[in-house]
């Protein structure tokens, strides 16, 4: 009797384009995604340190539009980049905060009750 | 003098309390022990634990249903009428107006969109497909639940469970199904909690020693500005085409871009941190308070607690078929017990992936991979809601 009652064409119809709206949303997303990927992309290019190997002493291609750094390279730059900026120190924060200092009196820090104020007769 | 002892007699708790309110707190017992001693979610098992608690001694007052079961009557005087809750209602009837609205599970949705990592899913995207077929869970217990003389609505709550997201099973039983809001709450955070337990024998028995051996190439580095642009698209794409699941998703990402940003370091970590107790406080106490004995201790609870399983199983069981079906047709393999991380569970399902894999192999390491399904299943389940809320609201 229950299931008699069911509006099956209903339900099968939520059932069926429920789950194909997830997946072609989510197939859409990932063909965005990956556009995405394509165009965040990094521009350098690391090049085969065999393919270099091979062209010593070949002249050099004119590469005009794309940077072709060595693995050694690439490491020369990141060091000078993380010694540049760990070492450079000529930009100071803008930000000068002066703390006024107050101490309050105490018996233990007045010159009145100190050692050296000797008395003198 | 004797007058004033006997009214004060009279006035007791124990005077009052029926058998089903004395199962409820023996329930309420149980699952305090459950969230300290064996701590199964304590976060949220706790508050609701101690919600149910409260709710069900006689003489507080401090949630009356009664008082939303005329809110949602059409003839009440009080229909849709938040002033008469306030007027009327106790400390918990105050507190559910945020579960009633949706805001509750919206907020937390920041703190977890303040707390993700997308950068596994952006550096391999197909990972979204994976989290699109553990939703099938949610669809396969919505027929169940169908067949077994639940409406079209109760159903669409009860599948949303096969989605393990907890906000999201609230958000949309609020909205769909609110009588059943204590049972379901309670079985997908109780499932969540049983991730290790569940998953598991699941991908074993669907998944090869060879397959659970295979080891996968290391994911790419993300940018920072792929990540801060990813929130941006989701949301725009999602809410463009599913405008009902904009809620959930735009939450999610709002919280992610904050984090990603950097420029809102103190909202992120407000979300993370503050905001989110807070919020998961309320939400406990009021989701629990939900559960009286006349609401929880039927037949009804026993189904959605069955089907339940069965939905968190099916979901768990769709990522890891659908790996192996992807593996006959990419060039790279894909390790399927990733799959099952694909409901969301965040991150205990991916843990168990990680688990699993090194269990055959001790050197493979699949818990970056299995966190694209893991957050792609929450984008997954948030769209599944909003296509379900659209179809049956």
């Amino acid at each position: 009797m229950i299931l008699l009652a069911v509006n099956w064409p209903h339900v099968w119809m939520v059932t069926l384009l429920g789950f194909a709206i997830v997946l072609i949303l989510l197939v859409v997303l990932i063909y965005v995604l990956k556009l995405f990927g394509f165009i965040m992309r990094p521009r350098v290019k690391v090049e085969n340190p065999h393919e270099v190997h091979e062209a010593v002493g070949a002249p050099r291609k004119q590469t005009s539009e794309k940077i072709t750094l060595t693995g050694n390279a690439t490491a020369a730059i990141a060091m000078a980049l993380h010694l540049y900026y760990n070492g450079v120190h000529d930009e100071e924060p803008t930000q000068v905060t002066i703390k006024k200092v107050e101490r309050k009196y105490s018996p233990w820090n007045s010159k009145l009750y100190g050692m050296n104020n000797l008395h003198r007769s | 003098m004797w007058n004033d002892i006997l009214e004060f007699l009279r006035g007791m708790g124990f005077m009052h309390i029926d058998w089903q309110q004395a199962c409820m707190l023996v329930i309420s017992f149980f699952l305090l022990f459950l969230a300290i001693k064996k701590q199964y979610e304590p976060l949220l098992l706790l508050p609701i634990a101690f919600g149910m608690l409260l709710t069900n001694l006689p003489g507080a007052n401090m949630f009356h249903s009664e008082l939303w079961t005329a809110f949602l009557d059409p003839s009440s005087p009080a229909y849709h009428s938040y002033g008469a809750i306030l007027k009327e209602g106790g400390l918990l009837d105050v507190l559910y107006i945020g579960v009633k609205a949706g805001v509750y599970p919206c907020l937390i949705f920041i703190g977890v969109g303040a707390m993700t990592d997308f950068g596994p899913l952006i550096a391999n995207p197909k990972s979204l497909l994976l989290g699109a077929a553990a939703q099938i869970g949610i669809f396969i217990t919505f027929l169940c639940a169908n067949a077994l003389g639940f409406t079209e609505a109760q159903a669409g709550a009860i599948g949303i469970i096969g989605g393990a997201d907890g906000p999201t099973s609230i958000f949309l039983t609020s909205k769909l199904a609110p009588e059943l809001l204590g049972p379901i709450a309670i079985a997908a955070y109780s499932y969540m909690a049983l991730v290790p337990v569940i998953q598991p024998p699941i991908m074993r028995l669907l998944t090869t020693k060879e397959e659970r051996a295979i080891k996968m190439k290391q994911l790419r580095a993300v940018s920072k500005t792929e990540k801060i642009i990813f929130p941006i698209l989701v949301t725009t794409i999602v809410a463009l085409i599913l405008p009902d699941a904009a809620p959930l998703i735009g939450c999610l990402m709002l919280g992610n871009l904050m984090k990603e940003c950097g420029v809102v370091d103190r909202l992120s970590k407000t979300a993370q941190n503050e905001l989110m107790n807070i919020v998961v406080i309320f939400l406990g106490l009021s989701v629990g308070a939900t559960a009286t004995g006349a609401s929880f201790l039927n037949l009804q609870t026993i189904m959605i607690l069955v089907m339940g399983i069965v939905a968190f199983g099916m979901g768990s069981g769709g990522g890891v078929l659908l790996a192996k079906l992807m593996n006959v047709f990419s060039k790279e393999k894909i390790n399927p017990l990733i799959g099952s991380a694909g409901v969301s569970a965040v991150p205990m399902a991916a843990r168990v992936s990680q688990q699993v894999g090194q269990e055959e192999n001790p050197g493979n390491f699949l818990l970056m991979h299995a966190m694209g399904p893991n957050v792609a299943g929450v984008i997954g389940s948030a769209v599944a809601a909003g296509i379900l809320l659209t179809m049956l609201g």
